[in-house]
């Protein structure tokens, strides 16, 4: 027999059968047709997003761990009182706490250098603009990983090029990627980096996107330059850079690559050996599975993280309107 | 011609089509007043010059010291390359003696090609199932009307924010369970899973494509397939060449779940190499990274720079409507 193609729909050499029969199977196959054109997307998804997050929310309400590997418990919220008010709590509040901060911060810092870069290049007196672009989103271009790894030369306390220039300078030169304060302010400044080209590309193009109109009209009311700034390109501005805030924020939250390939999550901290000085939630939770097998535990906190990002998401897709048109 | 001479001239325009011949007194009025405002326009114009003028050149600098401070670390990589000796010892940023003795080094004593051949075979595949999934996928979710269609993307885009960090474990255990653990091509589709955030912007971007062309192929009898693969998949050609560089790019750098689940030597891709290199090799080996960086990051730099307007024009054009 004959396998119908249903993913095909009807054609012209689709006519055996009484016109009832050819009608009727036209109209099943009609409802299943959209599904089989998801269907390839959907399977993957399925196996390689879905069934892991089912299993490690399962995993996340279980003592499982290298030792309870086959004969856990199921503890309810146990985890999550043992991260944010049991003994473990003493280990993973400070990576929270630095999650949070290195997200935010690194999100301002990429955002006001972008924005500044853009409204810079802009400047329609500017005639050799486009060089400047394309040399300053060069960062952006090349692979990230190796470029980070590369870091850890150019960082490098004894001979990376950055102290050697501090010395040269006279100054002393600074550890760091070794001292704890100054690994996180590295971290800040690679990815600062890594991110500001992506963030002046966007702004570039919000402020090219904003009309001619109105600022003739200010200049027609007499408004300052400033004003202008302030009344014109910065309300507008806004709009579209809300959402791109949002979801640079929840990008870092997870970014693992940046801290893991830079400072691996050093330098230890002395408290504890279970998490650098470093360390934000995604590397930590790396660690606390594949080193320290605490399956319940990352499972747990990785339902932490899900659920900060997941709420920011839903957020900018509501502030977006992203999906007003889909009815 | 000069600003002032073309707002000059658009005051004449006005003036003969609105006034049409005038008093005497009046004409000799208007003339006096045209006069005083040319100077004023003239003085402010200087004026506004040489603020434009300082304001310029402090731009420029400021760009050039970002420029100059972007540039840098990878400066400081092109001279680390061309460097003799292991490490880089020099005070300065030009090397006193250039080898390309560290590039062939690369090559004849390291596994890079090995890498970089693994890296290709992985990326280009991977890129190219993406690709398929999204397409189908997205034309599904623009031009079909069925149940799920308005909250089903909404759902997936946010299960994909579930960190990857911790799928890991599970897909780990899935490879383990299959015997698929260090098999580059299982691994291929494993990089390949279907990415709700390219469906999205790939369906968006298709949206925008008129549904007058789907209708008129519908007319002269093409079937749904048809108008996919004739009409939709040609006219959305851009979108997909960014969704492949995207995927490519991607896995080129992707580090976490390779680091995993690649464990044979034999098996690592580009970022996986480099990354043991330094790691193993600590600190002694600089110039051979830096040479083996530069190799494996200008394909990627060239693809970027041409592919970079299509980039940043399908991004927009994809988003905007979405």
């Amino acid at each position: 027999m004959k396998i119908y193609p249903f993913w095909k729909g009807r054609s012209k050499s689709d006519s055996r059968g009484s016109i009832e029969d050819s009608l009727r199977r036209e109209r099943f196959f009609r409802r299943l047709r959209p599904y089989a054109y998801l269907a390839p997307a959907l399977t993957s998804m399925a196996v390689l997003s879905f069934l892991p997050i089912a299993y490690t929310v399962y995993v996340a309400f279980t003592d499982m761990s290298l030792y309870r590997f086959d004969k856990y418990n199921f503890i309810g919220l146990g985890n999550l009182v043992e991260l944010f008010a049991g003994p473990f709590s003493k280990v993973f509040l400070p990576v929270f706490t630095w999650t949070v901060v290195f997200a935010a911060l690194t999100t301002i810092l990429n955002y006001s250098l972008g924005l500044f870069l853009a409204i810079l290049l802009n400047n329609p007196h500017l005639k050799e603009s486009n060089v400047y672009r394309a040399v300053l989103i060069i960062p952006w271009a090349l692979p990230g990983t190796i470029a980070i790894l590369s870091w850890t030369g150019v960082l490098n306390v004894s001979f990376g090029p950055v102290n050697t220039f501090l010395k040269m300078m006279g100054l002393t030169p600074i550890p760091w990627l070794t001292n704890p304060l100054w690994a996180k302010i590295s971290i800040l400044l690679v990815n600062l980096w890594l991110g500001y080209p992506f963030m002046m590309s966007a702004c570039l193009g919000g402020l090219q996107s904003i009309s001619a109109e109105l600022y003739e009209a200010a200049d027609i009311d007499g408004a300052s330059s400033w004003q202008k700034f302030r009344y014109v390109t910065f309300p507008l501005l806004m709009r579209f850079s809300v959402p791109l805030l949002i979801s640079t924020f929840a990008y870092n939250f997870n970014n693992f690559g940046m801290v893991f390939l830079l400072t691996g999550g050093g330098p230890p901290r002395l408290d504890t050996s279970f998490a650098g000085t470093t360390d934000i939630m995604a590397t930590f939770g790396y660690k606390l599975t594949l080193q320290f097998y605490r399956y319940g535990l990352a499972g747990m906190m990785s339902m932490v993280m899900f659920l900060i990002v997941g709420t920011l998401t839903l957020i900018q897709m509501k502030l977006t309107n992203a999906f007003a048109e889909v009815d | 011609m000069t600003d002032s001479a073309r707002c000059e001239r658009a005051q004449g325009d006005t003036g003969i089509i609105q006034g049409g011949p005038l008093p005497k007194d009046l004409r000799e009025k208007r003339t006096d007043q045209k006069l005083t405002r040319r100077k004023a326009v003239l003085r402010e114009k200087r004026r506004l010059r040489t603020f434009e003028v300082v304001g310029l050149w402090l731009t420029r600098s400021i760009l050039w010291v970002v420029m100059l401070a972007s540039l840098f670390p990878t400066a400081w990589v092109v001279t680390a390359s061309f460097q003799k000796g292991d490490v880089f010892f020099s005070n300065t940023l030009i090397p006193r003696q250039f080898t390309v003795e560290n590039y062939a080094k690369v090559i004849r004593e390291t596994d890079f090609l090995r890498w970089v051949k693994n890296s290709l075979i992985l990326c280009t595949g991977s890129a190219l199932i993406q690709v398929f999934l999204t397409a189908t996928a997205a034309y599904g979710f623009s031009r079909f009307r069925f149940r799920g269609r308005k909250y089903g993307l909404m759902t997936l885009l946010l299960l994909q924010m579930f960190p990857a960090s911790m799928a890991l474990v599970a897909i780990y255990t899935m490879l383990a369970r299959l015997n698929l653990l260090d098999n580059l091509y299982a691994f291929m589709f494993v990089m390949a899973g279907g990415s709700a955030f390219n469906i999205w912007i790939t369906k968006g971007y298709m949206d925008s494509l008129p549904r007058e062309l789907d209708e008129a192929a519908m007319v002269d009898g093409a079937t749904h397939w048809q108008v996919f693969r004739y009409v939709i998949l040609p006219l959305a050609r851009p979108m997909l060449i960014v969704i492949f560089l995207w995927s490519f790019m991607g896995t080129y750098s992707e580090f976490m779940l390779s680091s995993a689940v690649l464990k044979n030597p034999h098996n690592y891709t580009i970022a996986l190499g480099l990354q043991r290199f330094i790691l193993n090799q600590f600190a002694a080996r600089w110039t051979l990274f830096s040479a083996a960086s530069l190799m494996a990051s200008l394909p990627v730099v060239v693809i970027w720079m041409f592919l970079q307007k299509y980039v940043v024009s399908g991004l927009t054009r994809g988003a905007v409507k979405g």
